[in-house]
């Protein structure tokens, strides 16, 4: 442990005459976690295909935590502990920023590019919007009694996009 | 239109009268026969199209169209735009003194002649006393086409009817007058063209089915309410006689049009050949349709949203909640709830759900099944959940000690009773077939002293007096209804999931049900007696309710959610007196309300 300190301030002290830290990110996976979680959805899956420490640093619940609650407005000052639970329960927040946040923001998004035609109330995802939405999706996962035929989940259809099976 | 009482002229001739080819170009090719329909008197199909022609005078009407069409393809072009309506005619619906008059104008100096789309206007008069609504489109679509005749006239000598209006979609959605004028102005322009692909189609001697979508839908909305009108005349055969020219006009449609005449002209069917009701699909089906159709659009999505917030916040503060469900069918509008309850403010209640369905035919409980289902989701978010389910075949079957625990209704540590609310979406409709179970239903509604009652309910007047009227409304109701399942949807059509393409036609199989049981029940058969707003509004006042305005919470949330909706800007959320209603375009298509007990101690029962 020494060992490895030693260089970094014999670094430090070179280099703070030069005025340069180099501070390799891989080394602190906690730094990494709080740099990835100010991406945006997209970014942070790509982020998570440059190597397997940013694939699992890139797939804490934490982390996506903080991508949610950035990209949602939080209509009241809910119970942090208490929504994290809940969320929890019903998948999880990578789970609910790839089914209902990160759709609901691309139609958004499209539609915003149509024109202003749409109300300012409606566009932006409320997170209780987005969490309704989900626990209807993980409702219609559960499986029936005695291994009836489940139909797939099809509530968040409506956010797919269409895609060109031709 | 014009063409359209040559055609009658045509489908009129069901005497053997044989209309040569030459006759039928530039119209649909086959040509009726339908028997022998000679009666003294007037001629009852051509009658129904609003024309008075003697059945004995059928032979010379068809001798002197053909004439007419002679002398007017003979004219060149530089006449027609001079055949200015200017005479007087007295009668349009008199097809054999208009005959005569055009061909001895036609034979002498070519003076102005008032064309008989204002027939249109007579028919529309003629069904004044029936629906309301088609009649005020038909006169003032007929003054506008007064005030533009000289175009018109010449476009109609050309044999096209210039159908200035391009109302397929107006008249399905709203239905204003004034828009149906500025539309006729708009067009009258693109009369002048059409003049010039008439002759042309006129002159050849070959049949020509022009198949001009604009003018077969409006046609087809004509004949459909000609044919509902029949029906309700009691005149079958001429009823029948235009559901065929009703199938052979639909199939020139497409779209959510072609799928609504197709539903509705299956439930005339239906109605004039006696079947017997759609059998009782059973419920498994059933409830496979209604969640395809809560997939599909967002109507039923909007509907659960609001009655939530509605519920939500009348149970603020309260740590024992009881919800009744009216017709839990899948249980969907509550997975909602219980996360909302669990997130709120202060930690969940402990939540009790009753659920009411109906018995199946096959001894499963559906009713534990969902209920099982929501008490996994439950627990694993942390609500202390409880379910009771109610198989009941009618509403009014129940009575309010039935739906409370055995004991009343519980109480938490401090005393204070449970919060209960009632929730219907779509159930209490139903009732109106049977007489007193609405009043019954209430009844025991108040009688559970609810905290709030959510109702949901289709807003169109389908429970109207008479036949013509539920017909008309019921029309223009799912006409919007499918061109938002169309429209409101992923934009363009291809491209489209497979699976949302399964859903739509699922969606659009239980909105045909809906139409064949408007249409072609009677009675205590007839249970989707949808009604407005407005008498659900004085029925629920009279019941002893007071209405509870639904907040800005429940607007917001339910306009992010149409702004999800790939056409969300066709969808509108509007707030009335406290209720929010979703509708298309113009057109509001269900609304959701939320009531309490009001102070009042008697009311009328």
């Amino acid at each position: 442990m020494m060992m490895l300190l030693l260089p970094h301030r014999e670094e430090e002290e070179e280099g703070g005459a030069a005025g340069r830290r180099r501070f390799p990110i891989n080394d602190n996976a906690d730094l990494l976690a709080e740099v990835l979680g100010r991406l945006d959805g997209r970014s942070l899956a790509v982020a998570g295909c440059v190597c397997r420490l940013w694939s699992a640093v890139g797939r804490r619940e934490a982390v996506w935590e903080a991508v949610c609650h950035r990209h949602v407005a939080v209509g009241r000052a809910g119970a942090a502990g208490g929504t994290r639970s809940v969320v929890a329960a019903l998948g999880g927040y990578r789970r609910l920023y790839r089914l209902c946040i990160g759709p609901a923001l691309d139609r958004l998004a499209g539609v915003r590019r149509q024109g202003p035609a749409v109300s300012s109330a409606a566009r932006h995802v409320s997170l209780s919007l987005a969490l309704s939405l989900f626990s209807i999706d993980c409702y219609e996962r559960l499986g029936g009694v005695g291994g009836r035929q489940q139909q797939p989940p099809a509530s968040l259809l409506f956010l797919c996009k269409p895609v060109d099976v031709s | 239109m014009k063409r359209e009482h040559e055609d009658a002229g045509r489908m009129g001739g069901d005497d053997p009268m044989a209309m040569g080819p030459e006759i039928a170009k530039g119209k649909m090719v086959p040509v009726m026969r339908t028997g022998d329909e000679m009666e003294c008197g007037v001629d009852e199909l051509l009658a129904a199209l609003g024309y008075k022609v003697r059945a004995s005078d059928m032979a010379d009407v068809a001798q002197k169209l053909a004439q007419l069409e002679v002398a007017m393809s003979s004219d060149d072009a530089s006449h027609l735009p001079q055949l200015a309506a200017d005479t007087v005619h007295y009668d349009p619906s008199d097809l054999y003194a208009w005959l005569d008059s055009m061909l001895s104008e036609l034979n002498a100096p070519p003076c102005a002649q008032l064309l008989p789309p204002t027939a249109t206007a007579s028919r529309g008069n003629g069904h004044s006393s029936t629906a309301a609504k088609p009649s005020a489109a038909a006169p003032p679509r007929a003054s506008a086409l007064h005030d533009f005749k000289p175009v018109v006239s010449a476009a109609s000598v050309g044999r096209v009817v210039c159908d200035t209006e391009q109302q397929s979609e107006k008249i399905l959605s709203p239905r204003d007058p004034k828009r149906m004028r500025t539309c006729s102005s708009s067009s009258s322009s693109s009369s002048a063209k059409e003049v010039a692909s008439s002759l042309k189609s006129a002159t050849e001697a070959l049949p020509v089915v022009v198949v001009d979508t604009q003018e077969t839908g409006v046609r087809l909305v004509h004949a459909l309410l000609a044919s509902a009108e029949a029906v309700q005349q009691e005149n079958l055969k001429a009823a029948d006689a235009l559901l065929k020219q009703i199938s052979m006009l639909a199939a020139s449609q497409s779209g959510p049009m072609r799928k609504v005449a197709g539903y509705f002209a299956e439930a005339l069917a239906r109605r004039i050949y006696r079947h017997s009701p759609l059998p009782q699909a059973d419920r498994v089906a059933l409830d496979l349709l209604h969640s395809h159709f809560y997939e599909s659009a967002p109507y039923l999505k909007f509907a659960h949203f609001t009655a939530n917030q509605a519920i939500l916040e009348a149970f603020t503060s309260f740590r024992q909640v009881h919800v009744i469900d009216f017709g839990l069918k899948q249980g969907m509008q509550w997975p909602a709830l219980l996360q909302a309850l669990a997130l709120r403010p202060g930690g969940p209640p402990s939540f009790r759900l009753t659920g009411i369905g109906p018995p199946q035919p096959d001894n499963s409980d559906a009713l534990q099944e969902v209920g099982w289902k929501l008490s996994m989701l439950a627990e694993s978010i942390g609500i202390d959940f409880h379910f009771r389910g109610f198989v009941a075949s009618s509403l009014a079957d129940l009575e309010p000690q039935m739906l409370l625990e055995p004991e009343g209704k519980r109480r938490d540590r401090d005393g204070v009773e449970e919060a209960v609310a009632v929730n219907s979406v779509m159930e209490l409709h139903q009732l109106l077939a049977r007489p007193g179970a609405m009043e019954k239903v209430l009844g025991t509604v108040r009688a559970l002293r609810p905290r709030i009652v959510t109702v949901v309910e289709e807003e169109a007047n389908h429970n109207g007096r008479t036949f013509l009227e539920r017909f008309t409304e019921a029309l223009h109701y799912y006409s919007s209804m499918f061109d938002s399942l169309e429209n409101g949807g992923d934009s363009g059509a291809d491209g489209e999931l497979e699976e949302q393409q399964r859903h739509r036609a699922m969606a659009d199989a239980y909105l045909g049900r809906q139409i064949c049981n408007v249409v072609a029940s009677e009675g205590t058969d007839r249970t989707e007696r949808h009604e407005t707003l407005g008498r659900w509004r004085g029925r629920m006042a009279q019941a002893g309710f007071e209405p509870v305005h639904l907040g800005s919470n429940a607007f917001k949330q339910a306009s992010m959610l149409l702004a999800l909706y790939a056409g969300g800007d066709g969808f509108r959320v509007e707030e009335a007196e406290g209720c929010l209603t979703l509708g298309w375009h113009t057109r509001p298509l269900i609304a959701t309300s939320a009531w309490r007990v009001g102070p009042a101690a008697d009311f009328a029962l």
